[in-house]
């Protein structure tokens, strides 16, 4: 139980829930347009959290997880700033983007101040979560309800590379214990 | 003015290329009895798997793999002895079969994706 609030402590996992339901920041009644900003911003979002490992990290495990997640969120922003340029269509800001951005920069705050082991399982912990609540939204609240067929499939593409980045963090956390 | 020279190891290069040029054509017929023809395999990565899993091989062997996700991936052997390298969406990387080439590979980005290769 103290592990599972912990990660929601961590992760903002509640920060989903509570704006999941029939409000009007519903994630699921976001337009595509909306949509494709939030998943920009969770991409930027991992990207920082991937410069912060770099910097702090001395684990080398550690530093290709992180170089991975650079690279990949990397190109897929690319493929979706490309599909938005061919669609002349631009991401609109929106507040779940905004929250998700408020929270990241909680986070930051708090890992720049940690060091050697602490920081290693925080960051692994975090990018488990992360990807866990990011996954989540985008299989249940984002893909059921992306109108346009290419962006629909781009954000299919997006969730196979997310969920073996789960993996990977998972085996990441064990490998930390 | 500096004079145009030729150097005395192209010279001796023209004349063994002269040589082989005119032996070759005799040996060919034994050799290709010798060693069996080699042959250019794929190997496709898309969505995060290596396919086929298991690629059946013969000394001399050229193995392609073809990325076809849209973030980069490696083939690289588990003791590090050989690696295509980094490659990008629709980049291809080559190797070619050794007699003690390692046979199990995965890619160093993500390392939960493995094959292995069969040497025969
Ligand atoms: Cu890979």
């Amino acid at each position: 139980m103290m592990k599972i609030r912990n990660l929601i402590a961590i992760t903002g996992i509640a920060l989903m829930a509570s704006i999941t339901g029939a409000q009007a920041n519903d994630p699921a009644k976001l337009n595509d347009l909306q949509i494709a900003h939030v998943a920009y911003t969770a991409d930027n979002i991992d990207i920082r959290y991937a410069h912060l490992a770099l910097a702090i990290s001395t684990n080398p495990k550690i530093h290709e997880f992180a170089r991975t997640m650079i690279r990949d969120h990397t190109a897929v922003n690319e493929q979706a700033l490309a599909l938005l340029k061919k669609l002349k269509a631009n991401p609109q800001d929106n507040i779940l983007s905004k929250q998700l951005t408020a929270n990241s920069h909680k986070l930051v705050d708090k890992m720049s101040k940690l060091r050697g082991k602490a920081f290693d399982r925080f960051y692994a912990k975090n990018e488990l979560g992360y990807h866990k609540a990011v996954n989540n939204l985008v299989a249940n609240a984002f893909i059921p309800n992306i109108e346009n067929a290419e962006v629909k499939s781009l954000f299919k593409a997006g969730l196979k590379i997310f969920k073996v980045h789960e993996h990977h963090a998972a085996m990441m956390v064990k490998g930390l214990k | 003015m500096r004079r145009i020279t030729i150097p005395r190891r192209e010279v001796v290069g023209w004349a063994v290329a002269a040589f082989a040029a005119a032996v070759i054509p005799f040996t060919i017929p034994v050799v290709a009895k010798m060693t069996p023809p080699s042959t250019n395999h794929i190997v496709e990565i898309q969505n995060f798997v290596f396919s086929p899993a298991t690629l059946k091989v013969k000394v001399g062997d050229r193995i392609t793999w073809i990325n076809k996700d849209i973030v980069p991936h490696t083939a690289t052997a588990h003791d590090k002895s050989w690696d295509t390298g980094n490659l990008k969406p629709n980049d291809r990387g080559t190797v070619t079969v050794t007699k003690d080439m390692f046979a199990g590979y995965f890619c160093r980005f993500h390392p939960s994706m493995k094959a292995k290769i069969d040497v025969q």
